[in-house]
């Protein structure tokens, strides 16, 4: 049987940049798309397919909660994943914004 | 402009020469949205989240230049337009149909943005005057295009079979 390594004991600063590190691995972001009236139903849902790999009716409904809520979270995820996702729904020229899961 | 058969990577459209010289209109209009349109976070602000701000913006500009570069490939490609007998024959890929999608609604966007983003859905009108009238046209034909990309992509019966 492999023996444990002891765990090593750090300073202070290398435990800040772990936490950094966690923080923006752990899934405490929210990517939300906002209603535009611009946007037509249809190229909203291709938009979530095409992005997120989603079936027709899931795409679906989350457009209809853009449409009908004013808004609608499409996932919950890391800081650098959020970002990405952000990233890909502004390029198609929806209104999307990551926010903090404040839960 | 209709779709006249879908294969697997490709569509294949009927279009009048009058829809072609709207499409190219269209198409020369883009980019329209302006670069700070888009934000990263409605609430946040602080250094670690402007600086992530200014790298989207930069992937931003790179994807519309890569954009304006298919553009310009489709507009002087030789044969990308064949004569037919009810018009002229448009093949596009599936993939091609995605940036076209990205920079027709990006054109529509931002001519909404340039009409004073008007809530239609709350019941906001819009005033079709002088100045006004070229944004309107813009939004409403890139639409119009939009809605054939994407009834071709995902509606109807495969016409040829």
């Amino acid at each position: 049987m492999a023996a444990t390594a002891a765990p090593e004991v750090r300073p202070d600063i290398d435990r800040d940049e772990e936490t950094d590190s966690r923080t923006s691995l752990e899934p405490g972001f929210l990517v939300i798309c906002w209603n535009d009236p611009v946007n037509l139903m249809d190229y909203v849902t291709h938009v979530f397919q095409v992005v997120f790999g989603w079936q027709r009716q899931k795409a679906e409904r989350h457009m209809l909660q853009v449409h009908n809520q004013g808004k609608s979270v499409l996932t919950r995820d890391s800081l650098e994943k959020a970002e990405f996702y952000v990233h890909q729904l502004q390029r198609y020229t929806l209104h999307a914004t990551m926010e903090r899961d404040q839960e | 402009m209709k779709r006249l058969w879908a294969r697997q990577k490709q569509l294949v459209f009927e279009i009048s020469t009058r829809e072609r010289d709207l499409l190219f209109e269209i198409l020369r209009l883009y980019p329209l949205v302006p670069p700070a349109h888009h934000r990263l976070s409605k609430t946040d602000a602080n250094d670690q989240f402007n600086e992530n701000q200014r790298l989207l913006e930069e992937a931003l500009a790179a994807q519309r230049a890569e954009n304006r570069k298919h553009i310009q490939a489709l507009l002087n490609e030789p044969g990308r337009f064949q004569t037919a007998p009810n018009g002229l024959l448009l093949k596009i890929s599936r993939s091609e149909t995605d940036w076209l999608l990205q920079v027709l609604n990006d054109v529509r966007v931002g001519s909404w943005i340039a009409l004073g983003s008007p809530d239609t859905e709350a019941g906001e009108k819009i005033l079709v005057n002088e100045e006004t009238a070229p944004h309107v046209r813009s939004m409403e034909i890139a639409g119009a295009f939009e809605t054939v990309l994407l009834d071709a992509l995902t509606g109807g019966q495969d016409r040829s079979r």
